[in-house]
């Protein structure tokens, strides 16, 4: 569904990206995880384009988003994208933050796409705020209904951008849950994360990434009880015994 | 001070025909309104084009739209007006010089030079209004519109000029005020409108204080009915839960 | 009555205009001051403007000047000192009557409507209400107006002429009225007019100031007549007597022809130009008689 061949993007002198090769096949759910400043929202950014590469290729369901003929509108409307701070419409209701591009790009009727709207609100567990104003709903919410945001496109694939770094603690379960509803239907998936108990549950694999350079990418047990590089090994100390 | 007060001179016959002097005032006010609805509607409509313009990652579009916003804040607006009403004309095709001077009723004429020159020196102003608004949108509302796959024009239509719409709404408010003030330069290419019908209420009937009087509770009141109004508007598309915006 | 009109007053203008007290007339005031404040035009060529000096110059500063001559002798002051004041056509009638200008000498006309603000002197001049037009225009008269755009100074008795020929004799005429003399000329060369209706002396000087003045000519039968004179406070006979003396000293002893030909037929500052102007019919009646009513009053 994904293929990363040879990508490289350079940031001024900054190689922000270094040889990247991946492969996330259809119905796949990979968990892309590193040290802050690693690259890994800014790989995951480069799927959709949001951030362009300086060298490579990058397949998405047969279409070489680089190139610069690819339809990027058309490309995106098939790729779903949640952000680390939800990014919803705060001048639109819930129901109208769903139902905007479906109705404006992939021209849907109105009734149509509001039916499927509340049909993805039940999903997230949110019906009864279709109506609400997104500063009227709690960071738990409103990620969740970026969510169903991003399903209303019936995209091919869902990007996760740190889906829940900007959560306070006790609602990070809530959206987790979501996801991992979304990875048990089958969902193709890749997902930034600190959460290393979803990766270990839901992760069909697991790539960790340091300085632009894909390190690991295992399978999630392996990589939680056998992590090979010294950099893997460091991060996972931190990441799961945090307190020390 | 030993002035002559006369309150009921607004009453009083002009000395032509039977007009008395409030009917003067009633007509100016009507040319006052005339004037800075219009004007201000192609200030908004153009004002929001070059706000936009100026967003844009395009050097030579925001370039062009920098360059006017520089042009028409810095000269002052009564030179724009005597450019608009003097020079402008001059440089049309003879015929239309001829049409525009001697056939058209002159004040046409002056209500058009004054409407141009008042909608393009308040477009600039509008347009670094609705470039501030915009620029205040935090990134993530650009991004999460172009990943749902928005065009540009989308991503503007639908996400950021109705969000920066509501932000400047306050400073919008104070530059509708302006326009109707500034329209008081209208006087001084022969349009009639509240102000120079004033000053010939002034001339003509020596009850000075009373005509400036008049005219500034006219314009007070006015002033306040905007105010009004656009506060009205401002809670009625207020988004309910945003801190500062009026509604619940 | 008077209390809650000067109640309203101070709430209109804000303080911004002090009351001062006028137990005292003017005489007293300049006796104990020993000054007298003169009001003054900027641009009132030939009658009250500045030009290379900060001091006003013209015919009508001329006079005042006259004026101050007699206060001088009368009071026995030959130190009093002369203030002047700059005044607009806005200013001047508030300016005279709260006491910051104890006379107003430029180019005013005397009408029923100032009466009841300030007194005039006796008038110092009088003018005609005529057309300024191409000498190629076709333009003889007003009945030649008829449908045509027609431009004047806004606030002058030559706006309020135009209107009503309209409103009364249906002339159809677009009266364009422009910010100032200047103006309105502008508007008569750029040909957004055919004529330039206003009081005759000030059309001659437009005339003289254009760059070629024989390509224009004034023209038409005076549809007015107004007595310009020099506006002081109300009810202070004694000082409105020695104003009028001195003035119609000038008109006896038949000095005012010097000053005359000096301001209207000689070339004055600031571009030396020749006004051209003689002295009309009507102006020298008003020497013979000299009258402080206005001419609509006669």
């Amino acid at each position: 569904m994904i293929r990363f061949n040879s990508v490289h993007k350079w940031f001024k002198d900054l190689h922000v990206l270094n040889d990247i090769n991946l492969e996330v096949k259809a119905g796949e759910v990979v968990v892309v995880c590193g040290p802050s400043g690693s690259g890994k929202s800014t790989l995951i950014r480069t799927v959709n384009q949001l951030e362009t590469i300086s060298q490579g290729e990058i397949w998405v369901d047969g279409v070489n988003v680089a190139d610069p003929k690819t339809d990027l509108n058309a490309l995106r409307a098939e790729v779903g994208f949640v952000f680390q701070h939800f990014n919803l419409y705060p001048h639109l209701s819930v129901l109208d933050n769903i139902t905007l591009s479906p109705i404006q790009v992939k021209g849907m009727d109105k009734a149509a796409a509001e039916a499927r709207a509340v049909q993805l609100l039940e999903k997230v567990g949110l019906a009864h705020k279709k109506d609400a104003f997104p500063a009227q709903l709690s960071g738990g919410q409103q990620q969740r209904v970026a969510i169903a945001r991003g399903l209303a496109m019936d995209p091919r694939v869902m990007l996760f951008d740190e889906p829940t770094s900007a959560l306070d603690p006790e609602m990070i379960g809530e959206v987790l849950k979501v996801m991992k509803d979304l990875a048990l239907s089958g969902m193709t998936m890749m997902v930034v994360t600190h959460e290393m108990g979803f990766a270990r549950e839901v992760a069909d694999r697991v790539v960790f990434i340091d300085h632009g350079q894909v390190l690991e990418s295992a399978a999630p047990a392996e990589f939680f009880s056998a992590p090979r590089t010294e950099r893997a090994q460091q991060f996972l100390r931190q990441v799961l015994t945090p307190m020390r | 001070m030993n002035y002559h007060w006369d309150w009921a001179v607004f009453f009083k016959s002009t000395g032509i025909g039977d007009e008395i002097y409030l009917d003067w005032f009633v007509a100016g006010l009507g040319w006052t309104v005339a004037v800075a609805l219009v004007a201000w509607c192609i200030a908004l409509a153009l004002g929001a084009v070059l706000g936009v313009m100026r967003t844009l990652p395009n050097k030579a579009l925001s370039g062009v739209a920098t360059a006017y916003v520089e042009l028409f804040r810095n000269v002052p607006l009564l030179v724009q007006l005597f450019v608009w009403y003097f020079l402008v004309p001059d440089l049309l095709p003879e015929r239309a010089q001829v049409w525009f001077k001697q056939e058209l009723n002159p004040t046409t004429s002056a209500y058009l030079s004054v409407v141009a020159c008042l909608a393009f020196f308040t477009a600039a102003r509008v347009c670094e209004q609705v470039r501030t608004g915009i620029q205040a949108l935090p990134r993530g509302q650009t991004m999460a519109a172009m990943a749902m796959g928005f065009s540009l024009p989308q991503v503007y239509r639908h996400v950021l000029l109705p969000q920066a719409f509501r932000i400047i709404i306050p400073p919008l408010t104070s530059e509708f005020l302006n326009i109707f003030k500034n329209s008081s330069v209208a006087s001084l290419i022969g349009l009639m409108e509240l102000l120079a019908q004033t000053k010939q209420t002034a001339e003509f009937s020596a009850n000075l204080f009373e005509a400036f009087t008049l005219a500034t509770l006219i314009y007070f009141v006015l002033n306040m009915s905007l105010m009004k109004g656009m506060g009205w508007l401002e809670k009625r598309v207020a988004v309910p839960g945003l801190i500062g915006s009026g509604g619940k | 009555m008077r209390f809650h009109q000067k109640l309203i007053a101070s709430a209109v203008v804000g303080g911004l205009l002090v009351t001062p007290a006028f137990a005292e007339g003017t005489l007293d005031k300049i006796k104990k001051t020993g000054t007298i404040t003169l009001g003054h035009r900027d641009s009132s060529i030939p009658f009250s403007y500045l030009a290379n000096s900060p001091q006003p110059i013209g015919y009508s500063v001329d006079i005042a000047n006259k004026v101050v001559d007699k206060l001088k002798k009368d009071l026995n002051m030959p130190n009093l000192q002369v203030k002047y004041n700059l005044v607009t056509s806005q200013t001047r009638i508030p300016l005279v009557q709260n006491g910051t200008v104890d006379l107003e000498c430029g180019s005013t006309t005397n009408n029923l409507e100032r009466q009841r603000q300030v007194d005039f002197s006796v008038g110092i001049f009088e003018i005609g209400t005529r057309l300024l037009t191409k000498k190629t225009s076709g333009v003889k008269d007003f009945p030649d107006l008829k449908g045509k755009n027609v431009v004047t100074t806004a606030g002058t008795t030559s706006e309020r002429l135009l209107k009503s020929m309209n409103a009364e004799q249906g002339l159809g005429m677009n009266v364009i009225s422009a910010k100032d003399h200047g103006e309105s000329f502008l508007m008569l060369e750029t040909g957004r007019a055919v004529a330039f209706m206003m009081d005759d002396v000030l059309l001659a000087g437009e005339m003289a100031k254009a760059k070629r003045p024989a390509d224009w000519v004034v023209t038409g039968k005076p549809q007015s007549f107004e007595i310009y004179g020099c506006m002081m406070r109300k009810g202070d006979p004694a000082f409105k007597k020695t104003v009028d003396d001195a003035i119609r000293a000038l008109y006896k002893s038949g000095e005012i022809n010097k000053i005359y030909a000096k301001w209207f037929q000689s070339p004055v500052p600031p571009k030396n130009v020749n006004l051209n102007f003689p002295m009309s019919p009507e102006f020298k009646k008003l020497i013979q008689n000299p009258t402080d009513k206005s001419a609509e009053q006669m």
